[in-house]
């Protein structure tokens, strides 16, 4: 019965069936299965599944969108009913955030995304998020990775005082800081101190690995 | 970078919801009749006895001498009336059949015979031979865009029979259909109609479903090529469709003002088609003007300017005012553009975007030409396939029903959400991206980086090459196509009448 509803909760992931996943969710708990098994079994297969389909181009971002979204549908039941402190296996715990002056979130919410899929857990502070806001977000989860998006020439400043907000804060070794956004390149990021750049939403997730030094 | 992978051989016309007009009706009226007094006053010159009999016979007046031939405009009409509007070019599989006329949109030919090419090897430029012919074709018959095909360089190792040698390169490396438009004698005529036939299996077969068919070039200003004219009368006879050319550039072998050269283009290629169809009434026609300017400083022939390309569309609507269909004759190469030459991409895309929304029966298309289509390179035709595929997408124009006007979507998401996630997005951009492309290194995301172009058409094409194996003729028929090829290339009075030795 549980190895049938894991590979229920994998299908509506592929499928990128919010609702169906969250039913499947409430029903693996009716049935007294164990959410951690759930998750682990059934939406991460297959989350992971949907980001090979990605990444050989067999789908595309809306598809892996929407996968992610149930995905998170499914979690929002089994997670509060992990008992124990239990928690479930994540690559990294990620702040996001566009910095202050700056409205654009677009690329920034695709990065988010991408990581979701591929396993971290990523707290989204939203646009227009002030140097303290980041920081406070870094302390309150524990954060491993900082991602700090700029899309102006105005706001990519933020981007530096961010890093020296951290190093005041005395974070610096606990959070490695990625940075992206059109006016950013590779040459600004180790200008202003920073662990990585990436170009787009794919690069950002090979960053995040890396700066983790986690396995792909 | 296109999906490479083994595929049989399929067609693809561009359909378009747009659609453009370069004349009004009152215009075409004019030309039409101005036309008419033209081939009565005037006439056209048909250098051969038996064209200038056959005219004869039916009413028109002839000057021997002069072989000069005028036509009353009821006359004209008459004969014009037999000539369909819709026909079949056949390929060798029903589902290769070019419908010509039957709305199903634009069809692209595979054109050209370029005496040059650029050696895939080397990067030599050299002239073409036989093997260069059956590699275009091969390449021609795995894209789908092209529909049908002219032997794309000419056999230069091959001596007069050339263009036979052309045929037999082609039959054999694709199923696609075939068109000749350097058979341009009797005796070639009746040898190309065996090498028809015997794919086809019998007259009768050929009759019905057409292997084959001929282009002729016209000479402006008003007159026929003789040897051409002769080899048209022999494919008409024999049911196989045959296009007419005219080439008018304007103020050196025709009125400086494009409605003067339409006038002439379809005095030449009307009486052209009238011939056919006294011949034999219902055989396929078509029309063709192919518009040039030169540069008045120099006096270089120029294909590719905006009014010799307005002057071409207007071609279309005064061949379907007659009742004809039409090819439209801005070839990809037309230009005298070089190698890389960013004129290739604006004029390339502008002439092939008016042909589609004019409403082109069919269209010379990616062919891989250069030079004012004197030098081809394979890779180049990736490029004018790339072209064609942006004119496709937007000739689609704009879907508007209750599913794409999205209220329901725009109602669930709301203010600042995102449609990323949504159904009706992957479901949308399964089309509306170019999955295709050879702007791409290949299909994966993380691959998705951009590359020199020329890079990647030139491993597609060698991909292509290697791998493609287009469906053979059954061996008794290509032994047979082998065996008529030869006969012509000992045929001396084929060679007393082409070579004059």
């Amino acid at each position: 019965m549980s190895v049938e509803i894991h590979k229920k909760l994998a299908q509506a992931v592929v499928d990128g069936e919010s609702e169906v996943a969250e039913a499947l969710a409430r029903q693996a708990l009716e049935q007294g299965l164990e959410p951690l098994d759930c998750i682990n079994e059934g939406l991460t297969k297959g989350i992971q599944h949907v980001g090979e389909l990605f990444a050989d181009g067999e789908c595309y971002l809306p598809e892996l969108v929407m996968s992610a979204n149930a995905m998170k549908a499914a979690l929002s039941v089994l997670e509060p009913a992990m008992l124990g402190g239990k928690q479930r296996e994540i690559v990294g715990k990620v702040v996001l955030g566009t910095v202050q002056g700056d409205l654009h979130e677009i690329g920034k919410n695709l990065v988010g995304i991408m990581l979701t899929a591929n396993g971290f857990q990523v707290i989204d502070i939203g646009a227009n998020k002030s140097v303290s806001e980041f920081i406070k977000a870094i302390k309150e989860n524990s954060a491993t990775i900082v991602g700090a998006s700029a899309l102006l020439t105005t706001t990519m400043r933020e981007q530096k005082k961010l890093i020296d907000a951290i190093k005041e804060a005395g974070l610096r070794d606990q959070v490695k800081v990625m940075v992206g956004g059109a006016p950013v390149n590779q040459d600004y990021a180790e200008q202003i101190g920073a662990d990585g750049y990436a170009e787009n939403a794919i690069s950002a997730v090979n960053l995040a690995f890396r700066l983790v030094d986690a396995p792909r | 970078m296109i999906k490479l992978q083994e595929r049989k051989a399929s067609i693809q016309p561009i359909e378009s919801k747009l659609k453009i007009s370069i004349l009004e009706d009152e215009e075409i009226k004019q030309i039409n009749q101005n036309t008419r007094t033209v081939l009565e006053e005037v006439g056209v010159v048909f250098p051969s006895e038996k064209a200038l009999k056959i005219f004869a016979e039916v009413g028109a007046k002839v000057d021997f001498d002069n072989q000069l031939v005028k036509i009353p405009a009821h006359l004209l009409n008459k004969y014009l009336a037999t000539s369909p509007r819709n026909y079949t070019m056949a390929g060798r599989r029903p589902d290769l059949d070019v419908k010509v006329g039957d709305g199903t949109g634009t069809y692209f030919y595979c054109s050209g015979e370029a005496p040059k090419i650029v050696d895939f090897k080397t990067g030599e430029r050299r002239l073409s031979v036989k093997q260069d012919t059956a590699n275009h074709a091969c390449i021609a018959d795995y894209l789908p865009i092209i529909s049908l095909l002219w032997p794309t360089v000419s056999s230069s190792d091959r001596g007069v029979t050339s263009p036979l040698h052309g045929l037999e390169a082609c039959f054999n490396n694709t199923e696609k259909h075939v068109e000749t438009e350097s058979v341009m004698d009797q005796i070639s005529a009746r040898y190309a109609v065996e090498m028809a036939t015997a794919i086809a299996g019998n007259e009768k077969n050929l009759r019905k479903r057409p292997i084959l068919s001929q282009l002729l070039c016209c000479i402006a200003p008003l007159a026929q090529d003789r040897g051409g004219i002769e080899a048209a009368m022999i494919f008409a006879e024999y049911g196989i469709p045959v296009g007419f050319m005219s080439m008018p550039t304007l103020g050196l072998t025709a009125p400086p003002y494009p409605a003067g050269a339409l006038t002439l283009a379809m005095a030449e290629t009307l009486s052209g088609i009238m011939l056919t169809q006294i011949i034999n009434p219902g055989v396929g026609n078509y029309i063709s003007v192919n518009p040039g300017i030169i540069d008045p400083s120099t006096g270089n022939y120029f294909m590719g300017s905006g009014i010799a390309q307005i002057t071409n569309v207007g071609g279309i609507q005064m061949a379907h005012s007659n009742g004809i269909p039409v090819l439209a004759c801005h070839s990809f190469g037309g230009s005298q553009y070089k190698l890389g030459n960013w004129q290739a991409g604006y004029e390339n895309f502008y002439s092939h975007f008016l042909a589609v929304m004019a409403g082109a029966d069919m269209s010379f298309g990616p062919s891989g030409m250069y030079e004012a289509v004197s030098l081809l390179d394979h890779p180049r035709i990736l490029f004018d396939r790339e072209i064609l595929r942006v004119i496709d997408d937007v000739t689609d124009g704009i879907e508007v029903n209750p599913k794409t006007l999205s209220f329901d979507m725009i109602k669930q998401i709301g203010h600042t959400g995102s449609y990323i996630g949504h159904k009706e997005s992957a479901k949308a951009y399964r089309s509306i991206w170019p999955r295709e492309s050879i702007l791409y290194e290949d299909g994966t995301a993380e691959g998705r980086k951009w590359r020199d172009p020329v890079e990647v058409a030139r491993e597609t094409i060698s991909w292509i090459l290697e791998n493609h194996k287009p469906v053979q003729l059954p061996e008794d028929v290509k032994q047979e196509i082998r065996r008529i090829v030869t006969t012509a290339d000992q045929d001396e009075k084929l060679k007393k009448e082409i070579g004059g030795y």
